[in-house]
């Protein structure tokens, strides 16, 4: 019984520490490969004050250094400008991106976020500057609208909705809802409840569509303090799993925003830098940049988004400290399994003792039974845990239900969990551990026990 | 020779405001080689005695030499290993560990002596053909009669080669059949490797096979005789 809650509680602890550990990994993931990149060059001014006046001073000395330097070659330079994009439908206020795109994808894989349907990575030309934007931010625009065509109705049959529903979707074929809200409120006119919670995200997701060739005007400060417009044109709508990144993140051609702004071609606000794979210590290039340039600011992705640096330095010690509490809960039961066993079994010491065994021995006896024990729940409970782990981190774990709230601090809703090897020879130590230490009190307790004492009990 | 010399031993218990004298007074001597039965009625102190002479109780005052050592001087680890290397123990009750088979039984003691695998498989394989349980040897316990387990038993206290056997009422459990081969098997392996055998019995059997009969009543001994010449 005492071997089953173990298991139980290992499978628990391991697959809790697997998820968050995923979590995590894909957390870090994202604020270095799509948000951050390991390391930022910045000028320390536009860290006080975000005016595009405070741009990177000196920057073909940055740029040839980053290029001579191993390690530094995956860079990206951009430009930024606060901006308030507006269309006929809503406005809001966003940080426009001046970036070179294939420099940028070296360094972010937000070309990789572009949704469904919502167009491309600057690839398409257009009259217009291009612009992409998140989908946060085309809601907001209102740019994402909502209408059920034949082909929605194809789809959703395909995604096997009854017959029955799409029927009764047919009054609302070829409307167009330029918000969310409208069209909720005309399904729910035909919609049970219950068909809504069943296949409404379906239909939701179907149903919308991004009006990709939108035009968006921005208007922002200019380098010589006037006011300063531009349109630009909507080419890709991405999504990344923070909706905070989204919100404030728009990317136009670094040269179209040098153009509207008045900014010069080489004017960059920001470097960004990753890693190659093998090179993970973004400190000791940190040290270097810095030596070289102390005039500029330099900071890595711990110190640029400090959630996430924390996370990472302290998961070992949050799974430790999960399976640690598991445990320390289990050693009770432990303990009193032990302490029954003993007490069934005193006849059985006085008689081991009588006829020559140590104490010393019937310690270790006692420890070894109780560390076999929980060893063997917490094995079956690791391989089990292993093996959910390995199933969900390829299928993923889907929190969609609550997603909303995940995404809007930069969590992925979709969790594929991942666990490293060393946890588990990490957990076979802490089991090892806790073992001998629940052993002391049942084991302390027997050799209490004199041998003419116990044999008399019947 | 003599190998257990007691000297007015003497042990009370003390049960609230009542003192039990279970052994009151005894001076007893051991040869080398002996067959002998501790007898008398119950609560007589043939069990208290037995245990102060194989160290497991201590007594209230006189003296248990045995093999040369004074019991009482030994410390508790002293005793453990004293136990372990020279006294072989027969209890009434079996007492073998039911989760070793008959052969690991056996050998239980020569492993906490540490001996070597091949030597330990010699001597139980040697034991259980004398005790008549040859076939039995990756039997457990349970699947055991009760004679069948005392000379399991009676291997086990063998097995480590003891100087002393001490037996506490070993046929109480047994029927007679058992009880004369236990009996025989005893007494021959006694005769082969002079060992020391004594029992604390009431059993009319043991006491007949016996080659002494010390007789105690309330911890006194009241008759101490010898067979074959003896007193």
């Amino acid at each position: 019984m005492v071997v089953f809650a173990i298991t139980l509680g290992t499978i628990a602890g391991v697959f809790v520490a697997g998820m968050m550990n995923g979590w995590v990994a894909q957390r870090i993931d994202s604020v270095i490969y799509t948000e951050l990149g390991h390391l930022k060059i910045q000028n320390p001014d536009y860290l006080i004050n975000e005016e595009s006046q405070y741009s990177l001073p000196d920057i073909d000395s940055i740029l040839a250094f980053c290029e001579t330097t191993p390690g530094l070659e995956n860079y990206t330079t951009r430009s930024k400008i606060v901006s308030m994009a507006t269309t006929a439908g809503g406005s809001t206020g966003v940080v426009l991106k001046g970036i070179i795109p294939e420099q940028e994808k070296r360094v972010s894989d937000v070309y990789l976020k572009i949704l469904p349907n919502g167009g491309d990575y600057f690839e398409t030309k257009s009259k217009l500057p291009p612009v992409v934007i998140s989908g946060k931010t085309a809601e907001q625009l209102r740019i994402k609208n909502f209408k059920i065509t034949q082909q929605v109705l194809d789809s959703l049959t395909r995604q096997e909705v009854p017959n029955e529903l799409l029927e009764k979707l047919k009054p609302l074929i070829d409307t167009r809802f330029d918000t969310e809200k409208k069209f909720k409120t005309a399904v729910q006119k035909v919609w049970h409840p219950n068909e809504i919670r069943k296949h409404g995200p379906a239909l939701m997701r179907t149903a919308s569509y991004l009006k990709t060739r939108s035009k968006i005007t921005f208007s922002f400060t200019k380098q010589d303090g006037q006011i300063g417009y531009q349109t630009f044109q909507v080419c890709g709508v991405y999504k990344t799993t923070n909706t905070m990144f989204d919100q404030m993140n728009a990317f136009v051609k670094q040269e179209d925003l040098a153009y509207a702004t008045g900014m010069d071609m080489n004017q960059f606000h920001e470097i960004s830098i990753v890693l190659p794979e093998n090179t993970k210590d973004a400190n000791l290039l940190k040290n270097r940049l810095a030596q070289k340039f102390g005039h500029l600011n330099v900071m890595t992705w711990k110190e640029l988004a400090p959630d996430a640096g924390m996370m990472a330095d302290f998961m070992d010690v949050y799974y430790y400290m999960i399976m640690g509490i598991i445990f320390f809960a289990l050693a009770f039961g432990i303990i009193n399994t032990m302490l029954m066993s003993i007490l069934e079994r005193i006849k059985e010491l006085g008689m081991l003792m009588a006829i020559g065994m140590k104490k010393k021995k019937v310690f270790q006896m006692i420890m070894y039974e109780t560390v076999f024990l929980t060893l063997t729940g917490s094995l079956i409970g690791m391989a089990l845990g292993g093996l959910l782990i390995a199933i969900t981190g390829t299928t993923g774990l889907n929190f969609s239900s609550v997603a909303e709230g995940f995404e809007a601090v930069g969590w992925a809703a979709i969790v594929y969990p991942s666990i490293e090897t060393s946890f588990f020879i990490g957990v076979t130590f802490l089991v090892i551990i806790i073992g001998i230490l629940a052993s002391i009190i049942p084991a302390k307790k027997a050799l209490k026990l004199k041998p003419v004492e116990a044999l008399r009990i019947e | 020779m003599k190998v257990i010399e007691i000297s007015n031993l003497h042990k009370t218990y003390s049960e609230s405001e009542l003192e039990v004298r279970a052994v009151d007074g005894i001076t007893l001597d051991f040869e080398e080689g002996e067959f002998a039965a501790i007898v008398g009625p119950s609560g007589s102190g043939k069990t208290t005695l037995l245990n102060m002479i194989g160290g497991l109780d201590v007594p209230t005052s006189g003296e248990v030499l045995v093999g040369g050592s004074l019991m009482s001087e030994l410390k508790d680890s002293e005793l453990t290993d004293f136990r372990l290397n020279n006294i072989g123990f027969v209890f009434q009750a079996y007492n073998l560990i039911p989760v070793l088979t008959v052969k690991e039984n056996t050998e239980f003691v020569m492993r906490l002596q540490g001996k070597k695998d091949e030597e330990c498989e010699k001597r139980s394989n040697e034991l259980l053909k004398a005790v008549g349980l040859e076939e039995r040897i990756n039997a457990r316990p349970v699947k055991l009669s009760g004679g069948q387990q005392q000379r399991v038993a009676v291997a086990r206290a063998l097995a480590a080669k003891p100087k002393f056997v001490l037996a506490d009422e070993p046929t109480a459990n047994l029927d007679s059949k058992s009880t004369e081969t236990l009996l025989e098997i005893m007494e021959r392996l006694n005769r082969e490797e002079n060992i020391t055998f004594i029992f604390s019995t009431h059993d009319a059997r043991v006491v007949k096979k016996a080659r002494r009969i010390i007789t105690l009543e309330d911890g006194k001994i009241i008759n101490d005789v010898r067979k074959n010449g003896g007193e």
